[in-house]
């Protein structure tokens, strides 16, 4: 490993350590815990990571097969994490909640059917392959993350800050990792077929990717790590819902008066 | 890299997005109640008041009179002002129908069930009336929109602000304290 490379590991690390005793400092895995799970897991992958590079070298095939496969479980746990903190957001408000985990889940499938469609047809090379998938399972976390914010927001509900913090920084991420595959992948496949005589050329550019990666990556922990700094305020109560035939009564006439006003609109437009 | 330079831009409006979504609401004069604030007596309709006003400035009679009285230059002045006043209404309507729309919604965040049709119109008619309104506004700023078509308006806003009302009183008896909780969270 260069310098720069081993002060990003080390950064990186020692964030995540930071970012675990935050959170088992703070007791989150009482409101989160499959996040504490993923923060964890962050932690242990990227500590058990550094046992196979001082074992089989940092560029060694071996090195990228575990890099890629500890890519998978991340990328996999940090999609459940997301799937938690829809769930926890709008879970309180159960009417809107039975009606957006579906379109939340058909969502998630339609992406990552498209990831798997995207990666079936890439040149047979495994960072191709990651890259292809690491980069769609983002646009899918993006995608979920703004749809649940879009929710609360259409629906007028607040966003608790410490929720609020940990989407941002899933999207910070999720966003410029993105970006950063986006670039990478484009550039692999570019050079597919003329792989030996561009090595130092592709070399560059995954120094380049590794930088913007794991930049995005320090400044996501960075901002959990900030929103755990302080004693996590007692969670708000869950809201008093209204008797079920409210809603029957009042929802269609609402609408009825609201398709009126259009109505009349039209009429005017017409006149 | 052309899939580079369509995720650059794509990352960027994502941003953008991002901060609309988080960015609490700002309140500005004439606009409803906002979420965190909304009470019962501020969600209802609240312009169908001033309607016997509009009504009066908007009437076809007074036009006419204007026209066979007054001289053309006051005449003209007399219509700008009419019209000025037709589109303070509809700013006024556009508000109302805001703060029913808000109901609407509060009404569905706080029920234990809801159905995907009636939340799917809302949403259509919530983006039906603000092209419609652009399109109206833009016809009376113009001078295309006949004033007299406006009032009609008028009585349809003050039945139903009536109706609403008695229906908020029931749902405030009901439970006025989940209606609050939920939405100041």
């Amino acid at each position: 490993m260069s310098h720069r490379e081993l002060l990003l590991y080390w950064s990186t690390a020692g964030l995540e350590i930071i970012l675990c005793i935050f959170v088992y400092v703070r007791k989150l895995q009482r409101y989160l815990p499959i996040f504490t799970a993923y923060a964890t897991l962050l932690a242990t992958d990227t500590l058990g990571i550094q046992i196979v590079y001082h074992h089989f070298g940092f560029r060694s095939p071996e090195s990228r097969s575990a890099y890629w496969m500890i890519t998978g479980v991340n990328v996999v746990a940090c999609g459940f994490a997301i799937a938690e903190l829809c769930r926890h957001e709008l879970r309180a408000y159960r009417g809107i909640w039975k009606l957006a985990w579906r379109g939340l889940a058909l969502l998630a499938v339609i992406f990552l059917g498209n990831a798997v469609v995207d990666a079936w047809g890439q040149p047979n090379r495994i960072a191709i392959y990651g890259l292809t998938i690491e980069r769609d399972f983002g646009v899918a976390s993006t995608v979920i993350l703004l749809v649940m914010l879009l929710i609360r927001k259409y629906y007028g509900l607040g966003l608790e800050s410490l929720q609020k913090t940990i989407a941002i920084g899933m999207f910070v991420f999720c966003v410029v990792d993105t970006v950063s595959n986006t670039m990478l992948r484009d550039l692999f496949t570019s050079y597919i077929f003329v792989w030996s005589e561009h090595e130092s050329q592709i070399g560059r550019a995954r120094d380049l990717w590794n930088v913007i990666h794991t930049s995005a990556f320090v400044i996501s922990v960075s901002i959990w790590c900030f929103a755990l700094r302080k004693p996590l305020p007692a969670p708000e109560r869950d809201p008093v819902l209204l008797p079920l035939e409210v809603y029957g009564e009042l929802s269609s006439a609402l609408n009825l008066r609201l398709r009126a006003f259009n109505d009349r609109l039209l009429e005017l437009l017409r006149s | 890299m052309s899939e580079l330079m369509i995720a650059i831009p794509l990352a960027l409006a994502l941003f953008l997005v991002l901060f609309w979504l988080l960015r609490p609401r700002r309140r500005h004069p004439g606009a409803g109640p906002s979420p965190a604030d909304m009470k019962m007596e501020s969600i209802l309709p609240r312009h169908y008041r001033y309607f016997p006003q509009v009504r009066q400035a908007l009437s076809a009679l007074d036009e006419q009179y204007l026209r066979e009285r007054a001289s053309p230059k006051v005449a003209r002045k007399a219509l700008r002002e009419r019209r000025a006043v037709a589109r303070k209404f509809l700013a006024g309507l556009r508000e109302d129908f805001s703060c029913l729309e808000r109901m609407a919604r509060m009404i569905a965040a706080l029920s234990p069930v809801i159905s995907r049709e009636e939340e799917t119109e809302r949403l259509i008619l919530g983006m039906r009336f603000r092209l419609l309104y652009a399109w109206v506004w833009l016809r009376l700023s113009t001078g295309r929109a006949p004033l007299d078509q406006i009032e009609h308006l008028t009585g349809l806003l003050g039945s139903l602000a009536t109706r609403m009302e008695r229906a908020m009183t029931a749902i405030g008896a009901l439970s006025a304290p989940g209606l609050n909780t939920g939405l100041n969270a």
